[in-house]
């Protein structure tokens, strides 16, 4: 009863300080929207199209055909002249240059090529080139039905392919899965699906972090001394703020969770195995922010200290970038720090679909992080009250 | 107290704490009876602050007992602690919740019943006069309110024994008189209190008894009356002047008929003279004084009083 009565005030207090309710939802919400919309879009090519100028329906459908590719991210340009100085500046990964007469040889039954300018050391140009050929395909199949049609059943071409558009759209699609055996995807999916995973696993650490400024602020007050006169164990009052920081972790971590699949259409996987996430997660944020509560002698020491070393942390641990990118060695010293785990472990429920027992592995990691942390919060925290002079 | 005496609220017994090799607190044995308003007096540094952590159970002696109306008193969350009210010197109270929820909490330490809680806390606030501040925050008050709210944070499980560490420190005047108006009623309630200070004028007015403290030892103890008697046939002079006072009351010591001599008082610029027959000796400090550069503007010879009595004691001022 007691420990609740400290898990009550230590609660009451966090939810009256309007700077702590915004490092707790606003900031982490501001910056999950710049990250999600920064990082949106890396998965499709980025390609200029170039219509030739009067161009005719087949032109034109053509063009609405690359605009409407989920795979392409498109941009019209006026001129084939400032579509390539696109092209140089690494705006674009290809540009397509619709050819001038491209319906009048279509119906002729001349053979059209379809230019498509790449700069020799993009990297993702080639790529792209692929889906524009996928696209155009499609577009020409489309074009050689209504040509086959005209020529066996006679009627206009026009005609035809307006025939040909309607068993398109009411044939069964055949879709292509690509699937790499014995295969993981490393990276989170790009877009509100990195940024929020990520920034829950950063902030819910750096706000815990920062909230051991309120319990240095209370050792100094002497309300801690005062907790002490009266029969309450020194267990009972780490226990009460342990509780009341634990707390404070779970309803950040829940908003970001529900703004993410709310607003940013986020889906968190296995719900059993993101609510263990979640939980072990805010424990190791509370192990942290209990523990610099017992270390640091001033809230100004936690202010300044705290949040660059829950940031430099995250970088360390992959909430900056994925870990996949940077070098093996620096992978391994990732892992010495819990996020690395906890991205991982978002990684595998997000991109891979899996379970709980797929992050069985990075919870039980993650799970022996917040022991020692809080156990060691806990000794740290009781040896200040009950020792020293001031507590 | 003899045998036949109620059972002390506090007793007490040969207290001994040490901090490496300085000796905080040395052989200290006091007891309070209910309703007794007990002054522990003594310069800052004397070991009050230390004896008082010691009765409330937040630090555990090297020596000696606490007993509160027969518990023991430990550094564990026993029993004797649900007994005791502890005033900390400094304004102990979380600033960012409102007056009310301060004293519901600490009530709640005390796992006092909702209805006994909420009743408490009302009869507090109305003792402690802030009613119609209930819903503001603690950072909202005034210095004086805090202090008074301090207090009633001490007061709202009703405890037998008060302990008050120095609670007018940094106090203005008015607020003050309300503190020790308050602290003179609870003696006059039954409640059993133990109040240290360093402001004799405190003690005289408010203490049953006194016990004086110096360096870590309880060197006397007594109702005021008995302790100013200990000096009655002495005389407290005081000199004020302008020059080196510390070296002359260094001299004025060297006096086999001045038992204490230091700069002290409220003021800078006075040198108090702890002596037997003033009028005697008084030519002998002026000329001490003209001799040492030391320009006496004015000579009061006052009455002794609980601080002649320290002076007589330790030969030093309670406030240095």
């Amino acid at each position: 009863m007691t420990a609740l009565a400290v898990a009550r005030a230590t609660v009451l207090r966090a939810l009256r300080d309007r700077t702590a309710l915004f490092f707790m939802v606003l900031l982490p919400v501001a910056i999950i929207v710049v990250i999600g919309i920064t990082v949106s879009g890396f998965d499709r090519f980025r390609v200029g199209v170039v219509p030739a100028p009067r161009q005719g329906p087949v032109a034109r459908e053509l063009v609405a055909d690359l605009r409407s590719d989920t795979g392409l991210r498109t941009r019209v340009f006026g001129s084939a002249g400032d579509a390539r100085n696109a092209l140089r500046r690494a705006e674009l990964d290809a540009v397509v240059v619709m050819p001038a007469g491209l319906d009048e040889d279509v119906r002729s039954g001349r053979s059209v090529a379809v230019p498509v300018l790449v700069e020799p050391s993009g990297n993702a140009g080639h790529s792209a080139v692929s889906t524009v050929s996928a696209v155009v395909a499609g577009h020409a199949a489309k074009l050689q039905a209504a040509r086959f049609a005209a020529q066996e059943a006679g009627g206009t071409f026009e005609t035809n392919l307006d025939r040909a558009r309607g068993v398109e759209r009411a044939a069964s699609p055949i879709a292509v899965r690509a699937e790499t055996v014995d295969g993981v995807s490393e990276f989170l999916p790009l877009g509100y699906s990195y940024s929020t995973p990520t920034m829950l696993v950063l902030f819910v650490f750096v706000n815990a972090l920062a909230g051991g400024a309120a319990i240095v602020q209370t050792r100094r007050t002497g309300v801690y001394t005062r907790v002490l006169a009266a029969p309450v164990p020194s267990r009972a009052l780490v226990l009460g703020e342990t509780a009341a920081y634990l707390l404070l972790a779970l309803v950040q971590s829940v908003l970001i969770v529900g703004i993410g699949a709310l607003a940013f259409g986020v889906s968190w996987g296995d719900p059993l195995a993101a609510a263990a996430l979640v939980g072990v997660w805010a424990l190791v944020g509370t192990g942290a922010g209990v523990l610099a509560g017992a270390l640091f002698r001033t809230p100004e020491q936690v202010h300044a200290l705290g949040p660059s070393l829950g940031i430099t942390l995250g970088m360390l641990g992959g909430c900056m970038w994925p870990l996949a990118l940077v070098p093996g060695w620096l992978r391994t010293v990732g892992h010495a720090v819990p996020h690395a785990w906890a991205v991982d472990a978002w990684t595998e429920l997000l991109s891979r679909g899996g379970d709980l027992g797929a992050i069985l592995t990075d919870l039980l990691v993650l799970l022996g992080f917040a022991v020692v942390l809080l156990t060691l919060a806990s000794l740290a925290l009781r040896h200040r009250l009950t020792t020293s002079d001031r507590t | 107290m003899n045998d036949a005496a109620p059972q002390p609220v506090l007793d007490c017994a040969h207290l001994v704490r040490r901090f490496g090799d300085r000796t905080a607190v040395d052989d200290v044995s006091l007891r309070i009876a209910p309703g007794e308003t007990y002054g522990l007096l003594g310069p800052n540094g004397a070991g009050k602050t230390t004896a008082i952590r010691m009765v409330c159970g937040l630090l555990r002696p090297d020596a000696g007992t606490v007993r509160v109306a027969g518990l023991p008193v430990s550094t564990a969350a026993g029993p004797a602690k649900r007994l005791i009210g502890f005033v900390p010197q400094e304004v102990a109270l979380y600033p960012d919740l409102s007056v009310r929820e301060n004293l519901r909490f600490f009530g709640r330490l005390y796992r006092l019943p909702r209805r006994r809680l909420e009743a408490r806390v009302a009869e507090v606030l109305d003792l402690i006069g802030l009613t119609a501040r209930a819903r503001d925050r603690v950072d909202s008050l005034s210095g004086g309110m805090r202090r008074r709210l301090n207090i009633g944070a001490g007061l709202v499980h009703a405890p037998t024994l008060l302990v008050l560490d120095e609670p007018t420190v940094g106090v203005d005047p008015q607020s003050r008189h309300a503190i020790l108006e308050s602290v003179t009623r609870f003696g006059e309630q039954g409640m059993a209190v133990l109040y240290t200070t360093h402001y004799m004028e405190e003690a005289e007015r408010l203490c049953d008894r006194v016990g004086i403290i110096d360096r870590g030892r309880l060197i006397a103890e007594g109702t005021p009356r008995e302790l100013v008697s200990l000096v009655a046939e002495r005389d407290r002079v005081r000199l004020t002047a302008v020059g080196d006072l510390d070296a002359f009351a260094r001299a004025c010591r060297r006096f086999t008929r001045v038992e204490g001599a230091a700069r002290g008082g409220d003021r800078d610029d006075v040198v108090e003279v702890v002596v037997k027959d003033a009028r005697s000796l008084l030519p002998e400090l002026l000329d001490l004084a003209h001799r040492q550069g030391v320009h006496v503007r004015s000579v009061e010879i006052d009455e002794p009083d609980l601080e002649t009595v320290f002076l007589h004691l330790t030969g030093t001022a309670l406030r240095e």
